[in-house]
């Protein structure tokens, strides 16, 4: 598959502060990329090297097998942070003038404005707007001229509930339509939801990237106990989706890779002639799994 | 190019501070070219109650002597304030709103991002330019008895000394806007420099234990403003002994077209070289 960015070994430091630490990615055409970390990991400062904003200390990247240009960047759409639009402005002249810039015309205006619900107010001044419309101008303005990438950074910071999950849809229908997207996020939910491949992110360092089906994947845990523990401990070994298990001589404690119905297990045990004694399920948050991924690897 | 313009075209073209500004500076620039004679005479009207020869009333406004007088009043400090206040607001804008980041994010480089603020300057130059030559031949012509084609366009290279000092004077806004890039602290130290600062180091340069030669004139400031050296005055001649100037020399446009070419590297080094 054509490789859309590939970033080898970039680090930036501020002051005492490592900000991203030899850091290599590659992001392959029509994955919905995520770069999951906590707040401070470096995800604003990756997004913002590799749009030229900033200078990397060390390391390189490439958009498109090649050297970053001004014109690969105009082959990506993005929303950093804040959305940046003069003020003084309606948003038709505002993304007047992100046409130009990316060389496109003007037709493509009303549909993007349409698709993020602003058309109504296209004649307002950009500052009459309340936050979630500025969000939603800056997702408009990415999305001008169907750009080949994608970025997007914390989309729905800030949003109350129904922008979120109006932001959401809007990525994934464009992901539906094969657009490359890379989306920053400090929320694992939010990645989970939306995004096809991750790369976790601490301190600046990459702790592990892949398929978000094989990194986050919740193995939810059951405690059991039975009078035959021996039959016991073979018998889990046969039930599908068996992960590992931590041996006892009271108490089993198994994992899963998939999810498990507690009153199917029980049944399975029940039909290999086994009665439990104890079943209880442990669930672990997606918070928690986080949290721990980031402990385990600290 | 003509994208850069099209683009800056569209950031101003509904900006109401932006025609406030210009408003004003028609205004002031309108009221001060007018009174300007007016204005003459009361000072040699002063000068008369202690001089016992009276001195006669001048005439500012005829041609070809028109061309270098309102090219002088067009560009003394008070009225290119105006246009160089607008330029910082335009420039520290982009700052402010982070407009420039989103202008390289959405493909622009930083090298075209400048050159278009320059371009912005030309083309206000160059317009006011039009309007001033406009207004010289009106006022010239309805000031001057007999008119002749080659008494119009005699003088008329001061028209292009004026082009130049409203040039460099902008790209001297555009060095602190680009500089310093806040808008309020900007217009303070520009404000600040432009009569304060230069003012002094002026008088202090011109003192002869400092330098062997007097180097005041080739102050940036000094050396855009006296393009067009001095109004085309008698009196200065007859009591202050000035050597008063017949045409706009290149040699006098080197100076401030140098000092321009110099910050705008500098602006270029330092834009390439800070984070955005």
């Amino acid at each position: 598959m054509e490789t859309v960015l590939s970033i080898s070994n970039i680090s930036k430091r501020y002051g005492k502060i490592q900000a991203v630490n030899d850091l290599s990615l590659d992001v392959k055409k029509g994955q919905v990329f995520g770069i999951l970390g906590p707040n401070g990991s470096g995800k604003t400062t990756t997004l913002s090297i590799i749009l030229e904003l900033i200078k990397s200390n060390s390391g390189s990247f490439q958009w498109f097998g090649k050297a970053p240009s001004n014109e690969s960047r105009k082959r990506i759409g993005s929303v950093i942070e804040s959305p940046n639009f003069f003020p003084y402005l309606n948003p038709v002249i505002n993304l007047k003038i992100v046409a130009d810039i990316k060389d496109l015309d003007y037709t493509d205006i009303d549909r993007v404005l349409k698709l993020t619900g602003l058309y109504d107010r296209r004649k307002s001044r950009f500052k009459t707007f309340s936050f979630g419309m500025k969000q939603r101008l800056a997702v408009a303005s990415a999305l001008l001229g169907n750009p080949d990438v994608l970025i997007l950074d914390e989309p729905t910071n800030g949003l109350d509930p129904q922008g979120i999950a109006h932001i959401r849809e809007l990525i994934l229908l464009i992901a539906g339509q094969g657009t490359t997207i890379i989306i920053a996020s400090h929320l694992l939910d939010e990645v989970q939801k939306i995004c096809s491949h991750v790369a976790v992110l601490n301190k600046g360092r990459k702790l592990f990237d892949g398929k978000v089906s094989e990194v986050l994947a919740i193995s939810d845990s059951f405690e059991l106990s039975a009078r035959n523990m021996e039959a016991l401990t073979q018998a889990v070994k046969s039930y599908p989706g068996f992960q590992s298990m931590t041996p006892g001589d009271e108490k089993i404690q198994v994992y899963f890779n998939e999810v498990i119905r507690p009153d199917e297990l029980n049944q399975f045990f029940f039909q290999q002639g086994i009665s439990l004694t104890h079943l209880s399920e442990r669930k672990r948050s997606l918070e928690q799994h986080f949290l721990e991924l980031l402990h385990d690897n600290a | 190019m003509i994208k850069l313009i099209k683009i800056e075209l569209k950031k101003i073209l509904t900006y109401k501070i932006f025609w406030i500004l210009i408003g004003l500076y028609f205004i002031f620039l309108t009221a001060g070219l007018l009174m300007a004679e007016f204005m003459i005479n009361n000072m040699v009207d002063n000068l008369n109650k202690q001089s016992p020869i009276p001195f006669p009333h001048v005439a500012i406004y005829f041609f070809p002597w028109v061309w270098q007088n309102i090219s002088f009043f067009a560009t003394i400090r008070y009225v290119l304030i105006f246009p160089a206040i607008i330029i910082i607001i335009l420039i520290t804008n982009e700052f402010t709103f982070k407009t420039i980041r989103q202008n390289v994010i959405n493909g622009l480089s930083k090298a075209e991002f400048l050159i278009s603020k320059i371009l912005l300057i030309v083309v206000i130059s160059v317009i006011m330019t039009f309007f001033l030559m406009i207004g010289t031949l009106i006022i010239g012509i309805s000031h001057t008895a007999d008119i002749t084609f080659a008494l119009i366009i005699q003088k008329s290279s001061f028209i292009f000394g004026f082009f130049i000092t409203m040039l460099c004077f902008q790209i001297f806004a555009l060095f602190f806007g680009f500089l310093l890039r806040n808008t309020g602290l900007s217009i303070a130290l520009f404000t600040l420099y432009i009569f304060i600062a230069e003012p002094i180091l002026y008088h202090l340069l011109k003192a002869p234990f400092i330098f062997k030669n007097n180097i005041s004139p080739y102050l940036p400031v000094n050396s855009i403003i006296r393009v067009t050296e001095y109004p085309s005055i008698p009196i200065l001649k007859q009591v202050m002994g000035l050597n008063l100037q017949d045409s706009i020399s290149l040699g006098t446009c080197c100076v401030p077209l140098l000092y321009s070419a110099i910050m705008i590297g500098i602006v270029y080094w330092v834009l390439v070289k800070r984070d955005l």
